[in-house]
């Protein structure tokens, strides 16, 4: 039980950044992507120490930086900077830090090899008259929304959601509703005009050494059970679905008739499928178990193919990927394993599902430990039956850090240019 | 759906005309030439939440503006909107893209005779669609665009007279606009733009924005009655 415990602490952290779970309302990266951002947790005595954004280059058609560092922004000191996305317009990628509930605004789009950080917002915490530890940034059209963990009064789980507009003004807060206080991601299907939103754990929890944390009986019974349906335009809560084992990232499937979203469980390690009902209600339901629940494998991120066929899962402590099909979504279906390192966070797939990255931080005081402490971004290509290895980067011989959330840049996007070879392969625009 | 489409057969026609420069767009990949929001298009399945059962909290205010109506006169933002509820639309009229400009006009159709078919909206509300095209979109284009909707209620179509009036206004509303080019730097014609409507207040305040994903015009129209019943409660 301890250990299932101790890898239910781990879960929370992980960021979400794959290119088909970002928010509908903001443009994607379909092609090749030239950059991966990754949000990096500063480590005492590893470089500057200090939190930053780091820019990995991603296409191999430019050898002299596929693979390599290309540059880094620090925000200055150590915030527990964990999850982040880019604006409805990609122009700007909003992070925030779990601990002081900092949130830097990095301009990508002025040159997208090198962001800059153009705006630190310090009011989170009483603008939104309390919510802390910023987690998902969501974009939607005009605003951010931006989920809480906690509050600053008791740092516990009971949290709520603020939206900013893209200035960096606090435009308003949700708080979760009774009985179903925590939080954690959020994300919408705007053809249904509905949010889901998960439950993790507070400050208290998520800040504290992970084996004090295991090691106390009150600390362990306050992490989140519940998921949240809501009526997204009117902003209100409709219905609160039992999902007991802190549900995390929320996956809503892409395809048209496909009314449904997958999360995983941290501390039950369960593959849960949100399903909407003949009568418009949902219904949460256990669909599969992720490897041996008894042994906890502590599910952390997930990433859904565009397709809404592969379902990956990285298991944060044995370090593996599985990727189930889902084509039946009642029934996953296990088709490969990747071990990727000694402890694996966070998963991040390409719009056309032929590269997944992955990243090996949870949280500062939660990462594993000696030689298992290892930290890298890995780059892998996915043909439909196996990942097969690309690159990787080692964030600690590179004096980085830890790296979190992964998100994908690319030159044309922001250079708004046609170039010669989409006329060459084109069919014509008339 | 018949006048929808007519509507559309004119516009192509109409950029057709406007776009006969490049023949390299001709051998473009449609994909490369607009944006990706999610897979397939966007068609709502729901029933808006009833006007005012929800509450618009404002997102930013915007300042007037000098703008050019469809007659050629000069005019402002302010001066059209007349302290009114207002939908506010950028365009510009030789787009192609489906997920673009067209949808735009399209969704303002619908509001437009939602608007008139409706006494109280039809006074206190007004839609104004903004070329930030002021090169091609002259008055009498923005004119021509006008008559394909034949408008039943108060819907300006405006243009400005120049990027010099054009860019303020653009960065006022945050709707950010980049000409897209061929890799040799010669424009397009095309522009790369995120669509984007704005829902404005008698007082200036944004309201709300609708994008793909989220350009539904029942939405557009409970939000315009719950703004009435906002206003109608103070």
């Amino acid at each position: 039980m301890g250990a299932a415990l101790a890898a239910l602490l781990l879960s929370p952290v992980r960021v979400r950044g794959d290119e088909t779970c970002m928010s509908p309302y903001m443009p994607k990266i379909t092609g090749q992507e030239d950059y991966v951002y990754v949000l990096t947790l500063g480590i005492d005595g590893v470089g500057d120490g200090s939190d930053k954004l780091v820019t990995i280059g991603g296409n191999p058609a430019d050898p002299a930086r596929y693979g390599k560092v290309i540059s880094t922004v620090s925000v200055g000191g150590r915030h527990e900077a964990h999850h982040g996305g880019f604006g409805e317009d990609r122009r700007h990628l909003w992070a925030g830090g779990l601990d002081d509930s900092m949130i830097w605004v990095f301009d990508v789009a002025g040159d997208p090899a090198h962001p800059k950080l153009v705006r630190t917002i310090d009011s989170f915490a009483k603008e939104s008259g309390g919510v802390i530890g910023p987690h998902t940034f969501f974009a939607l059209p005009g605003r951010m929304l931006i989920t809480g963990l906690s509050n600053d009064k008791e740092r516990g789980g009971r949290t709520g959601l603020v939206e900013y507009n893209n200035d960096g003004k606090f435009i308003q807060t949700l708080w979760l509703p009774e009985h179903a206080e925590y939080g954690y991601d959020a994300r919408v299907q705007p053809r249904l005009n509905r949010m889901l939103t998960s439950s993790f754990t507070g400050w208290n929890n998520y800040m504290t050494e992970f084996g004090k944390v295991v090691a106390d009986p009150e600390a362990m019974k306050h992490f989140g059970s519940t998921m949240v349906v809501w009526d997204f335009h009117a902003r209100k809560p409709i219905q609160t679905l039992a999902v007991p084992g802190a549900p995390l990232e929320i996956r809503w499937a892409l395809q048209p008739r496909h009314n449904y979203a997958f999360t995983t469980t941290a501390l039950t390690s369960k593959i849960w499928l949100v399903e909407q009902q003949d009568d418009g209600a949902f219904k949460a339901t256990a669909v599969a178990d992720i490897a041996d629940p008894k042994q906890t494998p502590l599910p952390v991120d997930v990433s859904l193919s565009a397709d809404d066929r592969f379902l990956f899962v990285d298991t944060f402590m044995d370090g593996s990927c599985r990727v189930y099909d889902v084509s039946d979504p009642h029934h996953p279906r296990l088709v490969h394993t990747q071990r990727i390192g000694s402890q694996v966070n966070m998963v991040s797939e390409t719009w056309d599902g032929k590269r997944v990255y992955f990243t090996s931080s949870l949280l500062s005081n939660w990462d594993k430990k000696g030689k298992d402490g290892e930290q890298f971004l890995k780059a892998y290509g996915w043909d439909g039956k196996r990942l097969t290895p690309l690159f990787a980067v080692d964030f600690l011989k590179e004096g980085l850090g830890r790296p979190h959330i992964m998100l994908f840049g690319q030159e044309r996007f922001y250079k708004n240019q046609i170039y010669a070879g989409d006329a060459a392969r084109g069919a014509g625009l008339r | 759906m018949r006048r929808h489409r007519l509507i559309a057969a004119a516009l192509l026609a109409l950029v057709g005309a406007a776009a006969a420069g490049d023949p390299r767009l001709g051998a473009v990949d449609p994909a490369a030439a607009r944006y990706t929001y999610a897979v397939g298009a966007f068609a709502p399945e729901y029933t808006p939440p009833a006007p005012g059962s929800y509450s618009l909290p404002p997102i930013n205010t915007v300042t007037d503006h000098p703008l050019l109506d469809a007659d050629g006169r000069s005019t402002t933002l302010f001066a059209v909107t007349h302290g009114r509820l207002a939908v506010v639309a950028f365009v510009y009229t030789t787009c192609i893209e489906a997920t673009g400009c067209p949808l735009s006009l399209a969704v303002l159709d619908r509001v437009d005779r939602a608007v008139a078919a409706d006494a109280e909206l039809g006074r206190r509300a007004t839609l104004v669609t903004i070329s930030f095209d002021p090169e091609r979109d002259t008055p009498g284009r923005m004119a021509v665009v006008r008559s394909f909707h034949a408008p039943r209620s108060d819907w300006r179509f405006t243009t400005t007279r120049s990027e010099e009036d054009l860019r303020p206004l653009l960065a006022d509303f945050d709707q950010p606009v980049a000409k897209l080019r061929f890799d040799d730097g010669t424009w397009t014609g095309l522009f790369r733009h995120v669509l984007k409507v704005f829902l404005l207040d008698g007082r200036g305040r944004v309201r709300n924005v609708y994008s793909v994903g989220l350009l539904d015009s029942a939405l557009v129209l409970n939000d315009l009655r719950t703004l009435l019943l906002e206003s109608d409660t103070r």
